[in-house]
């Protein structure tokens, strides 16, 4: 047990750490403000193309596949300080769906796409909720059917984030309508062009001011070959990288930075009576509580990580699943619940500046935690709402008997 | 990063756990809680003949010259079947410092004999309205002749009556002296006194007392490091502890509630009773994370002031809110003390108190940000 990071581990983070202060410049700084959450602006292209000669695009790749091999660690860092730096990295085309459609989509469509992936010219977006199907994924009812060598695509997806800059969707239908299998077992994985006919694509404006779609498929073809995977067998697809996604859900990253910035603001700043800020005890309470929240963050997400590349030798593989189930849901439930937490705590300390708009005269630290008090109810049931966390967590963690449903 | 054990670990944790188990059960506890003192000296010496009282000691003292995270190990595994002895008082705060800081002859005097389980050490790390040993402000050492005069007042002193030399801190002309009391000494009085988890406990009143200059452990100019030193560890040892004792009590609990049954179910298929049980899963999972961090980082004598702090912080909520959900989630069979989990309820309470609560301590941490001194990096 050595739970501190390796000098070559500490090293990469300063170089990770450089690389991206000096990527993101203030006009980039400036347009990622103005599109909260998503990129797509000509800036954040010419970045993404920058990461990609630089090769930090797929670094958790296999070598085989085009990236960088990266061990589950020193992904890790790296998630953490692209976050930190506040880069609208797209983590889900890259790093979620990326590998898996490198592993699983047919030749053609793999040799299409991989290269622009890789180059960071290529964003894809992700289609799986529906209007009826949020939290109870499965019970989906877009379907694709077989017609000649297309498949033709009759539905709707609610929430498809990034669609507005996608050249894809990595959309979930039904293809075995037999209502007397499991309904998660008749699901299968579409890479659908946005320009093809029939697809249409209109925005759903949120809280938080991130901007999301409906998308609609009204017959949509797509050649065979779009079908990524076997028949039928998507689910695996969906599911095997939920346990990563919600890690790099909860990177501390960004709330470690932002907790620099409101110490450093509370520095800064004097009271009318000519104290600092930060020198009144419950300023000082509010900080320590993130500060010591921050910290279990971080280990839950290095532990996984570790976890992933350093199996217990002689573990019984039932058993190993289970737990890193039971800590990928411990560390969503928790990650999620503590920043909804955190930006208030740190929002407190503000004050009233707390509600001034980025755009507004008087805004204090770029407006972010006016912005987050906006974005952060969306975590807690996105990503696998944090009930159904809690029931993986009982069951798998605590082998509790669970309620049939 | 590496979160592994060692071989070496998993032996000791093993060890631990087989002579626990088998010699500290509910009926054992109950029995030596009924004669009146919750102190097991035959596990005590059988802890000793297995070796495991020696883990941290060198070699030369008859130890098995393993460090702080193997001590830390069996403190875990002490907490987890809340067995009656005096792991962290003896084996923590007063072994390490004298290993540490003491004199040759010091150690040579009383560190064999600890790992042989003659005799046991403690120490007073308490004052009254004061839980910071570093700064000691109800005692005080006068230098006469080669040694020292002591007079003042500690409380919730552990095992102070069975103790060879009670390791404490006074003020002194020049700073912080740390001393080895003699509690036979004339001028020592204890009061015993009763706390909410039958530790054996007293309050030690100082009139006069001398102390030789064989038992001088710093004189001044370092004896508030010192201090700090091992505040930090016994902090972290209890810390350890308390992983213990609140993953039993949730394991106890999550086996309870999936066997009762009402409404002809069993309890734990209630959502609110199985999410409920998965909040002290997370709450459990991050109090370990951070106190072996904490462990770690000691273990390698790096600076971890910050990160001690955490993890008592984690601790004393942990320990808290786990308590009551597992109380709570047995119903009247949780406080009945036929069943053992109030004996983990009461050590959550012991835990939590001992040396700043997460309040305080969340204040301590607080002020180390205010210095700039404990930026997320
Ligand atoms: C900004 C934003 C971006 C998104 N991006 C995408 C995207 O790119 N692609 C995509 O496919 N989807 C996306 N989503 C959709 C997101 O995944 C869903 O919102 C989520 O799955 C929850 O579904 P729902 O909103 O229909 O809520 P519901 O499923 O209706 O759930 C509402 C609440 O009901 C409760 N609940 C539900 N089931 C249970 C249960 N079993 N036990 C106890 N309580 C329960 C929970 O409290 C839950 O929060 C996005 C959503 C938002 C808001």
């Amino acid at each position: 047990m050595k739970i501190e990071f390796t000098p070559e581990q500490a090293a990469l983070r300063t170089e990770l750490r450089a690389y991206f202060e000096q990527l993101m410049t203030p006009e980039l700084q400036d347009e990622v403000d103005a599109t909260p959450g998503e990129g797509g602006g000509p800036l954040f292209w010419q970045a993404m193309k920058k990461l990609g000669q630089d090769g930090w695009i797929g670094v958790g790749w296999p070598k085989e596949l085009g990236g960088r091999g990266m061990s589950d660690i020193e992904q890790m860092i790296f998630v953490d300080e692209v976050m930190r730096a506040g880069f609208p990295f797209p983590f889900l085309t890259t790093e979620a769906v990326g590998p898996v459609l490198a592993q699983h989509a047919s030749e053609r469509m793999k040799s299409e796409l991989v290269p622009k992936i890789l180059s960071g010219k290529l964003i894809i977006a992700i289609g799986y909720s529906e209007p009826a199907a949020g939290t109870d994924l499965a019970s989906l009812t877009t379907t694709a059917t077989l017609e000649g060598d297309e498949w033709v695509i009759k539905g709707q997806k609610i929430f498809t984030s990034l669609a507005q800059h996608a050249d894809y969707i990595w959309l979930a239908a039904r293809t075995n309508p037999d209502p007397d299998i499991k309904k998660h077992k008749g699901i299968s994985i579409f890479l659908v062009p946005t320009n093809a006919e029939g697809y249409d694509c209109t925005p759903i404006h949120t809280l938080g001011d991130v901007t999301t779609n409906a998308t609609y498929y009204d017959s949509v073809r797509v050649p065979a070959d779009h079908l990524v995977g076997e028949l039928d067998k998507g689910w695996r697809l969906v599911t095997g990288q939920l346990n990563r996604e919600r890690m790099s859900l909860v990177n501390c990253g960004p709330v470690s930075q932002l907790l620099n910035n409101t110490i450093q603001w509370a520095m800064d700043n004097k009271l009318p009576n000519g104290d600092r800020v930060i020198d009144q005890p419950w300023v000082q309470i509010n900080l320590a509580k993130v500060r010591s929240g921050i910290e279990v963050l971080k280990l839950m997400t290095y532990k996984s990580a570790w976890k992933a590349s350093n199996p217990v030798e002689g573990e019984d593989p039932m058993t190993a699943a289970a737990s890193e189930m039971a800590d990928a849901s411990a560390a969503k439930t928790y990650g999620t619940e503590f920043f909804v937490e955190a930006y208030r705590l740190l929002a407190e300390i503000l004050g009233q500046a707390s509600t001034l708009h980025l755009d507004s005269k008087g805004s204090e630290l770029r407006g972010r935690l006016e912005m987050l008090y906006r974005t952060a109810s969306i975590i807690t049931f996105g990503g696998g709402a944090n009930e159904i966390q809690r029931d993986i967590i009982a069951a798998a963690g605590l082998w509790m008997p669970r309620a049939q449903r | 990063m590496d979160f592994s054990f060692s071989d070496e670990q998993r032996d000791v944790q093993n060890l631990a756990q087989a002579i626990l188990n088998d010699k500290a059960t509910p009926e054992r506890q109950d029995a030596l809680e009924k004669q009146g003192e919750r102190y097991d000296a035959q596990l005590w010496a059988q802890l000793a003949e297995s070796g495991l009282l020696g883990v941290a000691l060198e070699a030369k003292y008859g130890g098995m010259n393993f460090g702080f995270t193997e001590l830390c190990l069996l403190i875990e595994e002490v907490g987890r079947t809340t067995a009656p002895v005096p792991v962290v008082p003896v084996l923590v705060s007063s072994v390490l410092p004298i290993q540490r800081f003491g004199t040759d002859e010091q150690k040579q005097r009383l560190l064999p004999g600890v790992a042989s389980g003659e005799l046991l050490l403690t120490a007073a790390l308490m004052e009254s309205c004061n839980e910071n040993p570093a700064t000691p402000a109800l005692t005080n050492a006068r230098a006469q002749g080669q040694g020292y005069v002591l007079n003042g007042s500690k409380l919730c002193v552990p095992f102070a009556d069975k103790a060879q030399r009670i390791l404490l801190s006074a003020q002194t002309d020049t700073g912080v002296g740390v001393f080895l009391l003699d509690p036979q000494a004339s001028g020592v009085s204890l009061a015993p006194l009763k706390v909410t988890s039958q530790e054996p406990q007293f309050e030690l009143l100082l009139n006069n007392v001398m102390v030789e200059a064989k038992d001088v452990i710093d004189t001044g100019a370092k004896g508030a490091s010192i201090m700090q030193w091992l505040a930090e560890r016994t902090s972290t040892a209890y810390c350890a502890m308390q992983t213990g004792v609140s993953d039993k009590s949730m394991r106890m609990t999550a086996s309870y509630t999936g066997e009762r049954q009402q409404f002809d179910v069993p309890i734990a298929t209630f959502q609110a009773v199985g999410h409920r049980a998965a909040d002290c899963y997370i709450d459990v999972e991050c109090q370990r994370l951070v106190t072996q961090q904490a462990i770690s980082l000691l273990d390698n004598e790096r600076e971890a002031t910050t990160e001690v702090e955490i993890a008592k912080i984690w601790t004393g909520d942990c320990g808290h809110r786990v308590s009551f959900a597992a109380q709570h989630l047995h119903g009247g069979v949780g406080i009945d003390k036929d069943y053992p989990l109030w004996r983990y309820c009461v050590w959550s309470r012991h835990i939590e108190m001992i040396l700043g609560s997460s309040a305080s301590t969340l204040a301590l941490l607080g002020g180390r940000i205010a210095a700039g001194r404990a930026f997320a990096n």
